[in-house]
């Protein structure tokens, strides 16, 4: 049966990538790429301080390196490569956000489901939660829950996935309480199917893509997020900066006009939540109702 | 005004062609349409969906989107081609002398402005001089034109206050504000239960015979095209395939697609001819085995802020009794809100009633109770009414109705040869089988319900409305599919519709339901030709007198 | 429903959200460590001490009581005395909330103006160029961080152009009791870069809502009616297309006027703005306990009160809207 599902989802996954709107998707796969092979594109390794040379702090975009390398988006006050920091960072970005997401996504999944389903005091607690939970700021309960919890990368993650769980679980549970009303549903109940099976053959490949298109919205909030508390000092340690602490990194050097510190991971920041964005809006103007499949 | 433009009709339409621009190139929409209309006169436009009449009302009045272009030919008001002067005098003349009446009441009037503002706002911009106190008393002569009761109190009241009915009434109020020549109505009625219907046609037959205007009516229902028109426009695939006078087409059509479209349009007898003896007239058979006894089911009318302070309740059945002939198909007929669906769907377990049981041979099963628990569900198989949402989209056929073979209540058959005999039984290509729901048609789909609720080998199955989201010739076929598989299966329907005539054609035995109360019930033979309950003569009396016997 | 019953239900919403937000709160802190620490010095304190320190907090009280106190203290505003200011933590949070509320005001403002404004644009032709622009610049107003926005804002408006202060609040001038930039040139001139950085996605996410409403709204039968009686475009964008997409537009704004209280904690940090946001981070930083409690408790309270206003004003607007049922 999970097999059958799996092929049931594979069906419509098969037909989403690589159509029209490619620009972001590829930057999008470069993005993932550069990630995946940093420690190999990357010229330093930031995290480690026998390869960072302490007297070429600050150095502009462009510069030689004593490594026998070239900057070639200058160094911070550290002294650190800001091409590598990047590609580092990205890793650790990517990899907090898209963690959280999955962990965020299925918490959501469950519980959106059994409130639809099992109704009752399981509905009205888990709806309760969502509510107060969406009631608040997202960056309101994210400060609240690393204050609580106290800063580490994988206290960000539960953070974040705190912050993203209630989103999913009204999504699924709008969704499936929709899809449990229709008549398929019914005709499926009139079988005396077992529950499981309407669950999993009927209600669920159903509910699962308007679902989907809230997945790269809320990578592209977590990614956001994940490096506004970086950059407020409450996110990753700094001896393993994210893009958030990269940029913040920069900021008192921005004043005087050493602009590349910040600029350059900001933009590669800025790139990567656009290109998730603009692949989320394609994906959910895929799936909108109003334009069925003829 | 020239000779020319005082013979020429109020509205010509001359050799026109529409194409819709679609990204993989033009699709042809309509097909040199030629008609005309004078004044005082209703031309209906009838055909089936996608004949292509909503989008030449709407190239009329001038509402087409963007995308739609006119390749050819053109539309003349009074004889001045609207495409030939200046396009702003165009618009403007238009404006003036042609109005609508659209479909939905639910939205064809703006939700936060007072009925009457929003109709002395037409008048406005109709005739900009006009001084406030003038405006008023137009306004309110208006809702009493078209019979809204009360209209001075009534005049600030929001649409939301007002039934559909009166909210249609107040569209054409609205449509008639700017003191037009013509109204274009888009299925004004379609929306309407059938005496709520009557009484709007009886409007419109009278406004055209007090005021002189003239309406273009748009419908898919011959039974409207009958009541008031004048001369009827038959359309199909955006061509025209007959036009004449509305006697003639009734009675001789020229057309093979006519001949087919009337022969299809379920017909009541009211004269007992076909006197069926072999049912009683008035009283249910005690010997029947299948039916329901005393149930009774509300629904919390509102919310309130603690659930426990939620005590008002709206009784949607009240103390329900029936009996439903075995191996024969008895039909519950009612308007909308007289609780028929959900009478249907408590009596196949989808729904719990307040109190009640429900009988089923020996058995007798508390339909108060969970329905999975009693075990009432999964005896009762159903078709619902739009074929579109009963079949799940991500499903193939083949799926779907094996699905149904091997969790049905008696499973006998196996393999895709029951299959693919139960396809050519409902009359479908077995290479359907491989398709999704959304690759067929309507009737098709409808086609494979029936095949799904038929696999599982139910006793009795419920058919709630299955025609009604389909066109005529559709509907026709279907009716004769279920007609021949309850005589071949000896399954006991319980066949739920609002209207008459498909109940007539089907049923043996009639309830007619109101406001959750069962008003009048009989065989079909008594209730049609002898009944004497007012409610009953009042659903009768609202269908179109041109095809009743 | 009639609108006493929904203003008194939404009204017992808010209050149980609040309870249950407080009964968090009050689990949080005691689930955090034992507050006696704070005031008695780990080292040399005796059993007496902590003793004597654990009366003095309440904390051999039943765990009810306690939480009827800490309750009561929440109520009225008694958050303790900052560690770093020795100042009365929730006076301190008043003291900074004018200018937190000028730059929140002044931000939606800009956003709501030129969102709706940029949103009908966009809605009344859609599928054109210019609309498909705006959507896809909207996208990238959205991806900005709000961090990296300010310090571009800084490099470019502050740096590079030198035309705008990069920090501060400027000259302030006195109005009811409190310091306000908006009174003065120079402090109107601070006030540019912040409202901006605070805008910008606002704008985006606005014009995003209105184009769809306006589209959605204009596509009704009702909007082709009055197209079809004659009325001007102007007559009928003004009386029928803006009050009917004004309900969702009214409860974003709303909304996110709440959620610039809290996001507002980036921009005051970056731009140095002294209000409610920055004294949060100082204060975490500062581990200056009361007045991080004081800080978040008056944001949430502010958001929960807001929603609830937002939901009130859309019952109002529209008579058809019945309060969305919760759960």
């Amino acid at each position: 049966m999970i097999a059958q599902t799996l092929r049931t989802w594979w069906k419509w996954w098969k037909w989403w990538p690589f159509r029209h709107n490619e620009l972001p998707k590829l930057f999008l796969c470069a993005y993932v790429l550069l990630a995946l092979a940093a420690p190999l594109l990357a010229p330093q390794n930031p995290y480690d301080p026998t390869q960072i040379f302490a007297w070429e702090a600050s150095s502009a975009p462009g510069t030689p390196s004593g490594g026998g390398y070239v900057y070639w988006l200058g160094t911070d006050g550290l002294g650190r490569d800001i091409a590598s920091t990047i590609l580092y960072g990205l890793r650790i970005s990517l990899m907090v956000s898209v963690i959280s997401s999955a962990i965020a996504a299925a918490i959501g999944l469950a519980a959106g489901v059994s409130a639809a389903f099992f109704g009752r005091w399981v509905d009205i607690v888990i709806m309760r939660l969502v509510d107060l939970q969406l009631s608040l700021p997202t960056m309101l309960v994210a400060l609240i829950a690393i204050v609580t919890l106290g800063p580490s990368i994988d206290r960000i993650i539960l953070a974040l996935v705190i912050v993203q769980w209630a989103a999913y679980a009204r999504m699924v549970r709008g969704v499936a309480l929709g899809e449990r009303g229709k008549p398929y549903v019914d005709a499926a109940r009139l079988l005396r199917l077992p529950t499981h099976r309407i669950l999993f053959r009927h209600v669920l490949p159903n509910s699962v893509p308007p679902v989907v298109t809230l997945i790269p919205i809320e990578i592209g909030h977590a990614i956001a997020l994940e490096a506004t508390l970086s950059f407020l000092g409450l996110g990753v340690p700094v001896d393993k900066p994210s893009l958030g602490s990269a940029v913040a990194n920069g900021f008192q050097y921005l004043l005087t006009g050493q602009y590349w510190i910040s600029l350059f991971p900001g933009l590669a920041l800025f790139g990567l939540i656009a290109s998730i964005n603009f692949v989320g809006e394609d994906l959910r103007r895929r799936l909108d109702p109003r334009r069925e499949p003829q | 005004m020239t000779d020319a433009a005082f013979f020429a009709p109020l509205l010509e339409v001359r050799n026109l062609s529409l194409q819709y621009r679609s990204p993989g190139g033009p699709i042809p929409i309509l097909h040199d349409i030629s008609l005309y209309l004078k004044q005082g006169e209703v031309v209906g436009i009838i055909g089936e969906s996608g004949a292509g009449k909503s989008t030449l009302g709407n190239a009329i009045l001038g509402l087409l989107p963007p995308a739609f272009e006119q390749s050819d030919g053109t539309i003349c008001i009074s004889g001045m081609d609207l495409d030939r002067i200046d396009s702003r005098q165009g618009e403007a003349l238009r404006r003036r002398r042609i109005s609508a009446v659209f479909q939905d009441h639910t939205t064809s009037l703006d939700p936060l402005m007072s009925v009457g503002a929003q109709i002395a706002e037409t008048i406005r911009a109709a005739e900009p001089t006009l001084c406030s106190e003038d405006v008023y008393r137009r306004v309110v002569a208006l809702l009493k034109q078209v019979e809204i009761d009360d209209a001075e109190r009534r005049f600030r009241d929001r649409p939301h206050q007002f039934s559909g009915g009166q909210r249609q009434r107040i569209v054409i109020a609205m449509a008639l504000a700017g003191s037009p020549d013509l109204i274009v109505a888009d299925e004004p009625t379609s929306a309407l239960d059938a005496t709520v219907q009557k009484q709007i046609l009886a409007l419109l037959r009278h406004l055209v015979e007090e005021t002189g205007i003239s309406i273009l009516l748009v419908t898919h229902d011959m039974g409207v095209i009958a009541e008031i028109a004048d001369r009827v426009v038959v359309m199909r695939h955006g061509h025209i395939a007959e036009q004449n006078a509305v006697s003639v087409v009734l009675d001789q059509p020229q057309n093979d697609y006519t001949r087919r479209l009337l022969a299809a349009v379920p017909k009541i007898r009211l004269t007992g001819d076909s006197v069926d003896t072999s049912v009683a007239d008035t009283i249910s058979v005690p010997a029947l085995a299948i039916g329901g006894h005393g149930i009774t089911k509300t629904f919390p009318l509102g919310r309130s802020v603690l659930p426990l302070m939620n005590s008002r309740r709206k009784a949607a059945l009240q103390d329900i009794s029936f009996d439903l002939l075995p191996g024969a198909i008895t039909g519950v007929v009612g308007e909308s809100g007289s609780g028929k669906s959900t009478l249907g769907r408590i009596f196949a377990g989808l729904e719990q009633a307040d109190a009640g049981t429900i009988r089923i041979g020996e058995e007798i099963v508390d339909a108060s109770r969970s329905s999975r628990k009693t075990g009432l569900l999964g005896r009762v198989q159903m078709i619902f009414q739009d074929p579109s949402v009963s079949l799940n989209p991500r499903m193939t056929i083949e799926k779907a109705l094996r699905e149904s073979v091997r969790y049905g209540a008696r499973a006998t058959g196996n393999g895709s040869g029951s299959l693919g005999a139960m396809m050519d039984r409902v009359g479908l290509s077995r290479s359907l089988l491989a398709r999704y729901p959304h690759q067929l048609s309507g009737g098709q789909k409808q086609r494979v319900a029936i095949a799904r609720a038929l696999l599982a080998r139910p006793q009795i199955i419920v058919a709630d409305e299955p025609t009604s989201a389909l066109d005529v010739s559709v509907q026709a076929e279907i009716l004769d599919l279920l007609k021949e598989i309850v005589a071949e299966q000896n399954v006991t329907v319980l066949f739920i519709s609002h209207d008459l005539a498909v109940v007539q054609a089907l049923c043996r035995f009639v309830y007619v339901l109101k406001a959750g109360q069962i008003a009048d019930s009989g065989s079909s033979d008594f209730i049609f030709t002898r009944s004497q309950s007012p409610y009953t003569r009042s659903l009768i009396d609202a269908r179109p007198r041109r095809f009743t016997h | 429903m009639t609108l006493f019953s929904a203003v008194f239900g939404r009204m017992g919403q808010a209050v149980v959200l609040l309870f249950v937000m407080s009964l968090i709160g009050f689990v949080g802190i005691h689930a955090v460590g034992n507050p006696v620490f704070n005031i008695v010095n780990v080292e040399t304190a005796t059993v007496e001490d902590i003793q004597r320190a654990t009366i003095a907090l309440g904390l051999d009280q039943p765990i009810w009581r306690q939480y009827l106190v800490f309750a009561e203290d929440l109520l009225s505003g008694n958050f303790g005395i900052s560690y770093v200011y020795h100042l009365p933590a929730f006076s301190l949070v008043m003291e900074k909330l004018p200018a937190t509320l000028e730059l929140a005001v002044v931000a939606m403002l800009l956003a709501a103006t030129l969102g709706v404004l940029i949103g009908l644009v966009a809605g009344r032709q859609p599928g054109t160029r210019l609309d498909r622009t705006i959507l896809r610049a909207s996208v990238f107003a959205l991806s900005i961080p709000s961090f990296w926005l300010s310090m571009m804002l800084i490099l470019g408006g502050a740096i590079l152009a030198g035309r705008f202060p990069s920090g501060g609040r400027g000259a302030t001038a006195r109005l009811f009791g409190s310091d306000w930039s908006v009174l003065t040139v120079d402090g109107l001139r601070h006030l540019v870069l912040p409202a901006l950085a605070l805008a910008i996605p606002n704008i985006a996410l606005i014009a995003r809502l209105t184009r769809a409403g306006t589209i959605e709204v204009e596509g009704l039968d009702f909007i082709r009616f009055c197209r079809a009686k004659g009325l001007s475009p102007h007559r009928i964008l003004l009386r029928h297309t803006l009050p009917n997409i004004s309900v969702p537009i009214v409860t974003i704004i709303g909304l996110q006027f709440g959620g610039m209280l809290a996001f507002a904690v980036v921009v005051e940090t970056i731009f140095a703005w002294p209000g409610i946001g920055k004294l949060l981070i100082d204060s975490i930083q500062l581990l200056d306990r009361p007045v991080v409690m004081a800080t978040l408790t008056f944001v949430s309270v502010a958001f929960v009160t807001l929603n609830a206003l937002v939901d009130l004003f859309q019952a109002v607007l529209d008579p058809r809207v019945r309060l969305p049922r919760k759960g």
